[in-house]
């Protein structure tokens, strides 16, 4: 068969295959083809995205109560270490705390992996409104260190940095800087008060917007200032730390 | 310690996510609530059972927690990610425990949810939009097997049992309109009639 003819057939059974439908040997074939082929790929791309906007427009419902409570314990629990469920860490439970502390820095470190490639974000305002409306009385629970970034010259915020203090420690920051950073790197530094800094890396920027999180393996109570840098050096934009706790809606 | 206090819904998704692949449990419980009506919106849709879409959304939740260092935003946000992650959990449990994958008299609402567009949905990102404006103007039946294929998981053999069409014409109803909602979402105002 030709390879239009293989592009024919992919596109007949592209909606089921990207629906998750199609199929096991229908679904072989055509997984085959797409390794070799980007535009079909591409168009399954497309599909497939449609599939899980479909998925997006079905209605929300209420959970039972304490779902969220009862569910979050679960993650606490399974993240502490010994009750963890993962087959693969079960011969590791008994090693200690040493070694639960270092999953938990593995699992910080992965973050990275969340954070770079981050191409734009959109906060869910909806959802986010619905929190924050709550009328659950609310409690002080984690310590937080938040920051708008500035530009080196000055005028409106560019970004914001959300740094999470504890162990392990982290760092959020999302930026749109626009002009001449417009696509490139730029490099994230903590500053102190007395000037010195530290440098967190290089994260990608793309039309001038960028969102990194990252596990930092520093005390941030330390820093006074998260600052964003071109490759030559120029200070593109700076966040002064303020201080405050997490506020979260009681159960 | 001193200063001010900062309300956990100005923390974007990612950080939240961040912040769950850490193992904090005060921001895992944030996480969840933010996210488990859509979560469990999903699972109840699937599977319209309150105790299999609970098991269903805590699994999910867990399964977020586990690969969280493998979310991609150039694919999707959060939100998608979860629900997408959400629904492929209560397919599998449905066709582990039915052998019907849905009540037939479940598919006439949930078409109605799918495509209202009232006031509520105002604020509704542009792209939801023109997709529940596309839905409602596909031809019923092939937005009847849209639904079955894309939302209930069902093959094409299975919408042809129930529909009682042949298996050709049943490929044909989603392919079709598949492709309409890509033109539609493809065009600079969301798409025009797309029958």
């Amino acid at each position: 068969m030709s390879g239009d003819a293989h592009c024919e057939k992919l596109r007949e059974a592209g909606a089921e295959l990207a629906l998750g439908v199609l199929p096991g040997r229908e679904r072989a074939e055509a997984v085959a083809h797409l390794d070799g082929c980007a535009d079909c790929r591409e168009y399954v791309r497309q599909l497939t995205m449609i599939g899980d906007r479909l998925i997006g427009l079905l209605p929300e419902r209420e959970p039972p109560p304490g779902f969220g409570t009862r569910v979050a314990r679960s993650l606490a629990e399974q993240a502490a270490g010994p009750q963890s469920a993962r087959p693969a860490r079960a011969a590791r439970v008994r090693r200690g705390r040493v070694r639960r502390v270092r999953l938990r820095l593995a699992a910080a470190a992965a973050t990275l992996a969340v954070a770079v490639g981050f191409a734009g974000w959109a906060v869910g305002s909806a959802v986010e409104g619905a929190v924050t409306a709550s009328s659950s009385p609310a409690v002080e629970s984690e310590p937080v260190l938040v920051g708008d970034m500035i530009p080196a010259g000055g005028g409106q915020s560019v970004g914001e940095v959300y740094a999470h203090p504890g162990s392990p420690a982290w760092i959020f920051v999302s930026v749109a800087l626009g002009g001449s950073t417009s696509n490139g790197r730029v490099t994230c530094l903590l500053a102190r008060a007395d000037g010195t800094t530290t440098r967190l890396g290089d994260f990608p920027v793309r039309d001038g917007r960028g969102n990194w999180g990252v596990a930092v393996p520093v005390d941030l109570t330390k820093y006074s200032a998260a600052r964003l840098t071109s490759a030559d050096g120029t200070v593109l934009a700076t966040a002064q730390f303020q201080k405050g706790k997490v506020e979260a809606p009681q159960a | 310690m001193s200063g001010f206090r900062f309300p956990v819904g100005r923390l974007p998704d990612e950080a939240l996510l961040s912040g769950l692949a850490t193992g904090d449990p005060e921001l895992a419980e944030i996480f969840v609530r933010r996210f488990q009506h859509r979560v469990f919106g999903v699972a109840m849709a699937v599977t319209g059972d309150q105790q299999l879409a609970e098991d269903v959304a805590q699994q999910t939740f867990e399964r977020a927690w586990r690969h969280a260092q493998i979310y991609d935003s150039r694919r999707g946000s959060v939100g998608t990610w979860l629900t997408t992650i959400a629904h492929n959990l209560a397919v599998d449990a449905v066709r582990a425990r039915r052998t019907e994958p849905m009540a037939p008299e479940d598919l006439a609402p949930l078409l109605g949810a799918v495509t209202e567009t009232p006031e509520r949905w105002a604020l509704a990102d542009e792209a939801s939009t023109q997709l529940r404006a596309a839905l409602a103007r596909l031809p019923r039946e092939q937005a009847r097997a849209l639904l079955m294929a894309g939302v209930y998981g069902m093959t094409a053999q299975q919408i042809a049992d129930v529909e009682g069409i042949p298996l050709g014409t049943a490929k044909t109803r989603i392919r079709a309109a598949m492709a309409k909602l890509r033109t539609a979402l493809a065009s600079p105002k969301g798409g025009g009639h797309v029958r």
